[in-house]
């Protein structure tokens, strides 16, 4: 009986920290337990994925690590749905996301954003049989786009991006026909169906785009990108400290070049500036 | 052996071989491989033209009701394996016509068996397992006599079947942490299918302790026992033959439904298929594996459902 109260109380006890979020918990977790635990995608290469011996990789991937490294600590990678990240309101089931998100103002109500670490293009994309020659003959088509996405707010009209040296954009295209999916790679297998025979084009980042050319998909971006898109680390609200750390560290990876050679490592380009 | 007796009907057979042809000169099979071989009769020009439609679905409609009219003569047995194996043959056919990548199946497969399979295998047991206790719990309020308990019980019932397992695992994912009480996505999903599963099972333990006549419990009562004593000693083991065959039934149902949990992130079959060809956009390779993972599982539980089935029968 004694023992059976004993590991009811223990159980309780370290249940407890986990009831509320404090300032400065997260950082506190991480260090603790010697671990960070980092919320990506897996559905998104090249930033995040399972590679050949199924291991999670890509850039976002290897940002983490690097981070998870200049903190001192283990890194471990969870993968819930892309929309259940940006939700917010982790409760310290992870404690940050590396997963290329783009720091919307509607996403820094829920989230804090310590760090833009690259900013990617973002175009719009058709079949190769499309006779398309720039983005506002895709006025009033079926556009693709991934659901919670910057491009579905985009194409919405509703894209703000609060982040510094990003430049300003216009919205070029006017459509009511927004299709969204649950992840990028469904957005292109509909497109390279045919020209119009479930989409007309397609938003989504250049890197994806490049990619999937470069597996034979029968499509080519139309025009120019139309935006840039700041890409942040996040975590949840509440802790300054865990906020500052995490800037510095970036800051720092910046500043010794690991981010670019990242970069060209996965893009074959320096995507760490808009230039 | 209807069709047997009606394939032995030229009148029938002839209409059914002119119903193919029709159906085949319509569909315009001039520009695939099996015009490719008629191609001597043809002539290579030939694709698309009204001559090369008509040799095509002749041939091809004569092919068809040949082989429907052979399999006619055959005994039940052999024809069902014929049937079978014509139907496997075609699904090959049209996996093929998709242009796999064969070998990229070969370096994924094994860590979708080690890592997917295990995974919906684990989540299944263990939730079934959940599910059958909060069955019998909620079979035994819903026949009670107490209001509260058949309140509570049928609520539950209500509630987790009237809603989409899909929502319930979003709900448990995401809810439960408003309230204080974090859980990992496993954890969680197993939650999700136990209550769901729990509910729809109720109502099977219910039919089946039901189906044990009134007399029973009057004759268990008249020589002194209790409620429990006679559930446990009486009631249960003349009503779990009853239910057990359909509880497999639900097992292999939730097989396929624990796929709704790899929207939290749990690394199950599903999960895989969608993720693992990403990086190489062969998502049509991972999904029909996974496909064919999850049939031959659950052929596999089907025909161990149907031993216990026959097995139960004859107890």
């Amino acid at each position: 009986m004694k023992i059976i109260t004993r590991i009811l109380a223990t159980t309780l006890i370290s249940a407890l920290p986990f009831a509320s979020v404090m300032a400065g918990e997260a950082l506190d977790r991480v260090m603790d337990k010697k671990l960070l635990k980092v919320a990506t995608d897996a559905n998104w290469a090249p930033q995040s994925f399972l590679n050949d011996k199924n291991e999670m990789d890509g850039f976002d991937v290897n940002v983490a690590q690097e981070v998870a490294k200049r903190l001192g600590v283990e890194i471990e990678f969870v993968t819930p749905a892309w929309d259940i990240i940006t939700a917010g309101r982790w409760s310290g089931r992870w404690d940050l996301s590396i997963g290329s998100m783009t720091p919307t103002t509607e996403r820094a109500k829920v989230l804090t954003f310590p760090a833009v670490y690259y900013y990617t293009p973002a175009s719009f994309v058709v079949h190769k049989d499309s006779d398309a020659q720039q983005v506002s003959d895709l006025d009033g088509k079926k556009v693709g786009v991934t659901t919670a996405s910057v491009h579905e707010r985009y194409l919405q009209k509703d894209l703000t991006i609060d982040a510094e040296g990003v430049p300003n954009f216009d919205y070029e295209v006017d459509t009511d026909f927004i299709k969204s999916y649950q992840s990028s790679n469904v957005v292109l297998d509909d497109l390279r169906l045919g020209n119009g025979s479930r989409l007309d084009g397609a938003l989504t980042s250049v890197p994806t785009i490049n990619e999937a050319m470069k597996n034979n998909y029968p499509i080519k971006p139309l025009g120019k990108p139309v935006f840039f898109e700041p890409l942040a680390l996040a975590i949840d609200k509440g802790d300054q400290e865990f906020n500052d750390r995490l800037a510095a560290i970036v800051a720092e990876m910046r500043a010794d070049g690991t981010l670019s050679k990242l970069s060209q490592k996965w893009y074959n380009y320096d995507y760490t500036s808009t230039q | 052996m209807q069709e047997a007796r009606l394939l032995s009907k030229t009148p029938f057979v002839v209409a059914l071989y002119a119903a193919f042809f029709v159906l085949l000169f319509l569909v315009d099979m001039s520009g695939t491989g099996f015009a490719e071989l008629l191609a001597p009769a043809i002539g290579s020009d030939g694709e698309g033209s009204v001559y090369a439609r008509f040799v095509t679905s002749v041939t091809l409609s004569a092919i068809i009701t040949l082989g429907i009219w052979l399999i006619g003569k055959l005994q039940f047995n052999a024809q069902r394996v014929t049937v079978w194996l014509i139907m496997a043959g075609l699904f090959m056919l049209f996996f093929t016509s998709f242009d796999l990548s064969f070998e990229f199946i070969q370096s994924k497969i094994w860590f979708m068996v080690s890592q997917g399979i295990l995974t919906t295998l684990y989540i299944s047991v263990v939730s079934i397992s959940i599910a059958s206790v909060l069955a019998i719990i909620g079979a035994v309020a819903k026949l009670s006599s107490n209001g509260f308990a058949n309140g509570l019980a049928s609520f539950y019932t209500s509630f987790f079947r009237g809603l989409p397992l899909l929502m319930q695992v979003y709900l448990i994912y995401l809810g439960l942490p408003q309230l204080g009480f974090v859980i990992d996505a496993v954890p969680a999903g197993i939650l999700a299918l136990s209550l769901c599963y729990g509910a729809y099972m109720t109502e099977i333990f219910r039919a089946g302790i039901e189906s044990i006549p009134k007399g029973q419990w009057e004759a268990a009562r008249s020589i002194g026992f209790k409620f429990g004593l006679t559930m446990r000693r009486i009631i249960l083991p003349q009503a779990i033959p009853l239910i057990i065959p359909p509880t497999g039934n639900q097992f292999i149902a939730m097989l396929k439904d624990s796929s709704l949990v790899s929207v939290i992130g749990v690394w199950e079959l599903m999960f895989l298929a969608r993720t693992l060809g990403q990086k190489d956009f062969k998502h049509m390779e991972m999904l029909i594996t996974a496909a064919m993972l999850y049939w031959i599982l659950s052929m596999v539980l089907e025909y161990a459902q149907s031993h216990i089935e026959r097995r139960y029968r004859k107890g």
